[in-house]
């Protein structure tokens, strides 16, 4: 196993600070690193205290969709006398990120802590942490942890002597992208077919075991520890007004240093890519950029300039979802890029909605063909038809995932698909 | 809403019109009540569950920046939709035109073809030309049930055959496999359905998806004659379709009665009539001419029947008649029999296992598989187990009744021994006469269900040869005794009916309609005719 | 590192693709099999919550999960066999046929296909010899190109059984089928 957090800038390491310290892993370690003090202290302030300090500091989901985490916690009934349950989405499985699986294989305390304190937020007695079932290694060292959690007190009944108990459970999935959507994880947990549900309800009146509950991404609720510990203020002064705090960077396709990395969020893509990463191992100059992993918006070499925060991100035409940008070089086939891309949703639609179901697998085809050279001109408005089709029809954002790289690969490469149209099928004049 | 304690209403615009419904009411039932039917495939009005997953019914809302599926969506005060604006009418285009990239669009061979909403509304989309270029994905055929396939490249995975399982039948048998692209309904491996009310699931399917086998290559849906019935399979007198081809009941359907059967029927009543079919019937009347039965006319045959009751004179008479029998069969019988001082009427109920529909509690298979028990007591018959030990020289009337269990002398020393048949059994050859009559579904008429509920059916099929309605033989053979004018008009028939027994009192043909009507003091009786399920 | 689970903790463990064992009659009725429903029937508050753990049990020992398995789990859990069959089916990680001792999964998804993961994948099919989604003739390897494994920062990524392979070049296929091909049953997990 290597490390990944390699970087020549100079980088804020506010969730990444122990990752590569193996002491981080154990129950021992995390304590001597001032482990489950923000624990306790929360444990000290009520659920409504701890949402308000989550609200101030502006703390988004890091999940993709960036929406703010005290007011989600704050949509949670109050006094309704119903089991609540708070789930940690660590299903990752977006093409290009992988920053989850460094959080609970190097500080799986951090995580366990995160999770204890969010479900404390949200009136929640037992906590679920969905892994997705490919981390065989990472769900061991987070069992180990939760075990060793438990037996020390710091999960389970009278949570360091406070009276405050709760539970956490390790929940691994079975290979499914769409049980990273929030109502598909829950269906999921329950043990149906990972397939999303149509809000309403929306989870928090009726989502797992048909209670309020809360989902929350693996890195948002691992950076509430810090804020509980020092305040909003302290996470503000990183990041911008409608961004703030730092953010984990999974930077992989051609780059000579990928891996993981934590920025404060705003600083340029480029710097990134260039500095950080060390830009492609060719040398050659990089054609495009899906920013925030697959389901984004491609940009082009000379859209880099870019801001690294929700608001930047979306100016420049895509969006900062998991902030996992693939970099592809100069001599990349952008058209084979996007089939292969394509294929993952298709592989990944649950199938209920028509859009998605048929829509995705035929993208493929149309792709496939034009990849073999039997493409016609046509194709390409097909193509634009289909993207428009395929957005905000659907029951969840699956099928407009594979949208948003598709048209912008059309709107910036036009020119790669043209040439590789059968030439007998090219219209003349 | 007038009752003064019902929910709170809400008025909202559907295509510019204004409607008031009950809070909680969907858009898409809302809909129906300015009498416009949004196109639907998953959302089905009897299967409770609505997971919004076709995307067919998806509506524009003034206000919200995304169609809105009209299945789930709740009606709202000031809610202003358009179900056919130019958003959402592409948006129902494009998802004809997903589904039939991988439809096979082999509707030449395909059962539900002029019955398929995928026709339907493709056919209404407009779309003269397909942009698919590519080779369609093949998945093929298999068996869900003894007796119904599934072709797997017509499905578009509405999920309705798998909810009615799951969520009706509460037989979680049906289920989708795999995901995408590659989904399909099967059962678990090596197991098919076995469930008593599985065929409704061939009715939901809105494509030719799910097919009864022995419907296949039967008729298509053009060449068929659709008559609105009653299944006569048990007492519980489900409301139903009988599909009929070139004088043959192809099929039954079930047909929507809130108070019956809801939108389903059991796997008995779909199948055991389609057997009638089959079989020799009692086409021409006959006499009894040298202790033969030779073929006569009506005319000669009424005469010859209308003098053997004047000429009868033993008493002690039986009447045997079929727990089938219409209402108004049996109650143009009376008088026949009262002529012939015959006061035992009996019928005989042949019983079988019940099955019960756990979330529509009146829909069972009842045990009792006859139309009209119950309508026969409210005449005045008695229900019997066995067949009555005959008088010597004593009068004999048989309506329908097969006979079984009788030997070959059975009636021979009775005086008259008048027949009434759909067909023509061993011991009808020792009748005076046999007049051949039409069976229900050559008929109009009426049964009188488990709980009193007197409901209509229409003739489906021409009978045979010379064979009649018998309400409307007896009716006439009445007339030569003198007794009323003959009879032509089912009304007219009901309406004797109505004017002679109590319990059906102020009822008329056309008050019963097509949903049936309770006769009075119903309750009672039913409880104890329903217990015995 | 310490194997040892806490019993509060839900049986949800990684599965040895290795062992390939044979449940010897009913598999809730052994002593494991019992003890590791109840341990996940107590971490949720409905039962069928217990299902996608009790099949990766199922798989953990067998390797794979046949139909039988799943009417066995269906039992456990108060389901129906049919239903038990559509989510073994959903989930792409329950290998609903035999595989070889070590289930080759090569990601092709974006990231490793910029950084030759079908060329890795070709290299793995024709060191073992295998035809993708068989068995090798040897019984020794199953390939499957498999989508985004989650470490697209060390493509490309290949999982082995319950391990992951990171910054696989084609060029290093051969040694690792090689050393694969030398580690005895049962011993190559658990890193």
């Amino acid at each position: 196993m290597s490390f990944p957090h390699r970087h020549d800038l100079e980088t804020t390491t506010l969730l990444s600070r122990h990752q590569g310290d193996e002491t981080a892993r154990s129950l021992e370690g995390w304590r001597g690193l001032g482990g489950y003090e923000a624990l306790r202290k929360a444990i000290g302030m009520s659920p409504d205290e701890i949402t308000e300090v989550v609200k101030a500091s502006g703390l988004r989901g890091r999940g993709g969709a960036g929406f703010p985490t005290g007011l989600k916690w704050s949509f949670m009934p109050k006094d309704d006398g119903k089991p609540h349950y708070l789930c940690c989405n660590a299903d990752e499985s977006e093409p290009g990120a992988f920053k989850d699986r460094e959080i609970i294989r190097w500080t799986p305390h951090l995580l366990i802590e995160g999770c204890l304190i969010g479900a404390r937020a949200i009136g929640s007695a037992h906590a679920y942490i969905y892994v997705r079932g490919e981390f065989f290694e990472d769900t061991r060292y987070l069992t180990a942890a939760v075990t060793e959690a438990y037996e020390g007190g710091y999960i389970g009944d009278d949570i360091m002597g406070t009276g405050w108990s709760c539970d956490l459970t390790v929940h691994t999935g079975a290979g499914a992208y769409i049980a990273g959507e929030e109502t598909g994880l829950m269906n999921s947990l329950m043990g149906n077919r990972a397939e999303p549900w149509a809000k309403p309800p929306f989870p928090a009146q009726a989502g797992a075991f048909g209670m309020p509950t809360t989902v929350n991404n693996v890195e948002t609720l691992s950076t509430v520890p810090g804020i509980v510990t020092e305040g909003a203020d302290w996470y503000t002064q990183w990041g911008t007004e409608k961004s703030p705090g730092t953010k984990l960077w999974c930077c992989s396709g051609h780059l000579v240093r990928p891996g993981n990395y934590e920025f404060e969020l705003g600083i340029p893509l480029e710097d990134i890519i260039f500095e950080a990463c060390g830009g492609t191992p060719s040398g050659k100059p990089v054609k495009a950029v899906i920013p925030g992993g697959s389901s984004t918006a491609f940009l082009t070499g000379d859209e880099l300039d870019c801001s690294t925060t929700y608001e930047g991100m979306q100016e420049a035409g895509s969006s900062l979802g998991t902030a996992s940008p693939i970099v592809m070089d100069e001599d990349t086939d952008i058209v084979a890029a996007m089939r292969r891309i394509a294929q993952f949703y298709a592989h990944e639609s649950c199938g209920q909605c028509v859009q998605c179901r048929e829509g995705t697998s035929w993208v493929v085809r149309i792709l496939q063909r034009i990849e073999a050279g039997d493409g016609e001109l046509k194709d390409i408005d097909t193509l634009y038809e289909l993207c428009e089709q395929m957005t905000g029809r659907t029951i969840c954002v699956l099928a407009d995932s594979v949208v948003f790289p598709l048209r912008s690969s059309l709107d910036k490469f036009r020119g790669e698909y043209e040439a590789r149209m059968s030439p007998s099928l090219v219209a003349v004049g | 809403m007038t009752n003064g304690e019902a929910k709170r209403a809400v008025t909202l615009t559907i295509d510019g019109t204004e409607i008031t419904v009950p809070q909680g009411t969907r858009v898409i039932e809302a809909a129906e009540r300015v009498g416009v039917v949004v196109p639907r495939y998953c959302y089905h009005p009897g299967i409770p569950t609505r997971p919004a997953q076709c995307r067919m019914c998806l509506v524009e809302v003034e206000g919200r920046p995304k169609l809105e599926p009209s299945c789930t969506l709740q009606a709202q005060d000031e809610m202003v939709v358009h179900t056919a604006s130019d958003t959402a009418e592409k948006a129902r285009q494009s998802v004809i035109e997903f589904l039939l990239v991988n439809h096979p669009l082999d509707c030449p061979i395909c059962d539900a073809a002029g019955q398929c909403m995928l026709q339907d509304y493709a056919y209404v989309t407009n779309q003269l030309e397909s942009r698919l270029n590519e080779p369609k994905q093949v998945m093929g055929r298999d068996r869900v049930a003894d007796d119904i396939l599934y072709f797997a490249d017509r499905c578009i995975i509405c999920t309705r055959c798998v909810r009615f399982m799951r969520d009706v039948a509460e037989d979680d048998a049906l289920i989708v496999a795999q995901r995408g692209h590659k989904a399909y309904i099967d059962t678990f491996p090596g197991r098919e359905l076995d469930n008593p009310f599985q065929g409704n699931i061939v009715d939901v399917c809105p494509v030719g998806a799910l097919v009864h086998e022995d419907f296949v290559f039967k008729a298509r849906s053009w060449d068929m004659d659709a008559t609105t019935s009653i299944c006569p399979g048990c007492t519980t007198g489900c409301n139903v379709t009988i599909d009929t081809k070139e004088n043959q009941i192809v099929r039954l359907k079930p047909r929507y009665n809130p108070d019956v059967n809801s939108y389903w029927m059991c796997d008995h009543g779909r199948k055991h009539l389609v057997m009638t079919n089959r079989g020799v019937r009692a086409e021409v009347p006959m006499v009894s001419v040298d202790g033969a039965l030779q073929p006569t006319d009506w005319e000669r045959a009424l005469d010859h029947v209308a003098d053997l009751v004047d000429d009868a004179s033993g008493a002690n008479g039986a009447a045997i008649v079929s727990a089938n029998a219409s209402n108004e069969d049996l109650l143009l019988l009376l008088p026949l029999l009262g002529r012939l001082d015959v006061s035992s009427i009996v019928f005989r109920v042949p019983t079988g296992e019940t099955a019960a529909l756990p979330t529509v509690p009146k829909l069972q298979l009842r045990a009792d598989r006859v139309a009209n028990a119950y309508g026969l007591e409210l005449l005045g018959a008695e229900r019997v187990e066995e067949l009555p030990a005959l008088a010597e020289g004593a009068p004999l009337v048989v309506l329908d009744d097969l006979l079984e269990g009788a030997d070959e002398s059975f009636g021979a020393t009775a005086s008259p021994f008048i027949y009434l048949g759909t067909r023509l059994p061993a011991a009808a050859r020792n009748a005076d006469a046999v007049l051949p009559i039409a069976t229900f579904a050559e008929m109009d008429g009426t049964f009188t269900n488990f709980e009193g509920r007197v409901q209509r059916f229409h003739q489906a099929l021409t009978p045979p040869g010379l064979a009649r309605p018998g309400w409307m033989v007896l009716s006439r053979l009445l007339a030569r005794l003198g007794e009323g004018d003959p009879l032509s008009d089912i009304g007219a028939a009901f309406d004797r009916v109505a004017g002679t027994s109590e319990p059906y009192a102020g009822l008329t043909w056309d008050s019963i309609g097509l949903k049936g009507a309770l006769v009075s003091g119903a309750g009672a009786t039913a409880a104890s005719m329903g217990s015995g399920s | 590192m310490s194997r040892k689970i806490h019993p509060s903790v839900v049986g949800a463990q990684p599965f040895q693709l290795t062992a390939r064992e044979t449940f010897d009659g009913p598999i809730f009725e052994t002593p494991e099999g019992k003890e590791r429903l109840e341990m996940a029937l107590s971490r949720y508050p409905q039962k069928q919550a217990a299902l996608l753990p009790m099949l990766h049990f199922v798989q953990e020992k067998k390797g794979w999960i046949e139909p039988d398995d799943m009417a066995q789990v269906a039992e456990a859990l108060d389901l129906t066999p049919a239903y038990v069959h559509s989510i073994a089916t959903f989930y792409t990680m329950y290998n609903k046929h035999p595989v070889g001792r070590h289930l080759v999964q090569v990601c092709t998804n974006i990231s490793c296909h910029l950084n030759k993961g079908e060329e890795v994948l070709e290299r793995f099919l024709a060191e073992t010899g295998a035809r993708q989604g068989e068995i090798s003739d040897d019984g020794e390897f199953t390939v499957i190109e498999a989508e985004c494994l989650g470490a697209c920062g060390f493509a490309t990524v290949v999982q082995v059984n319950d391990r992951y392979f990171e910054d696989v070049t084609p060029e290093k296929v051969a040694d690792i089928v090689a050393e694969l091909r030398s580690t005895a049953v049962g011993t190559e997990g658990g890193s």
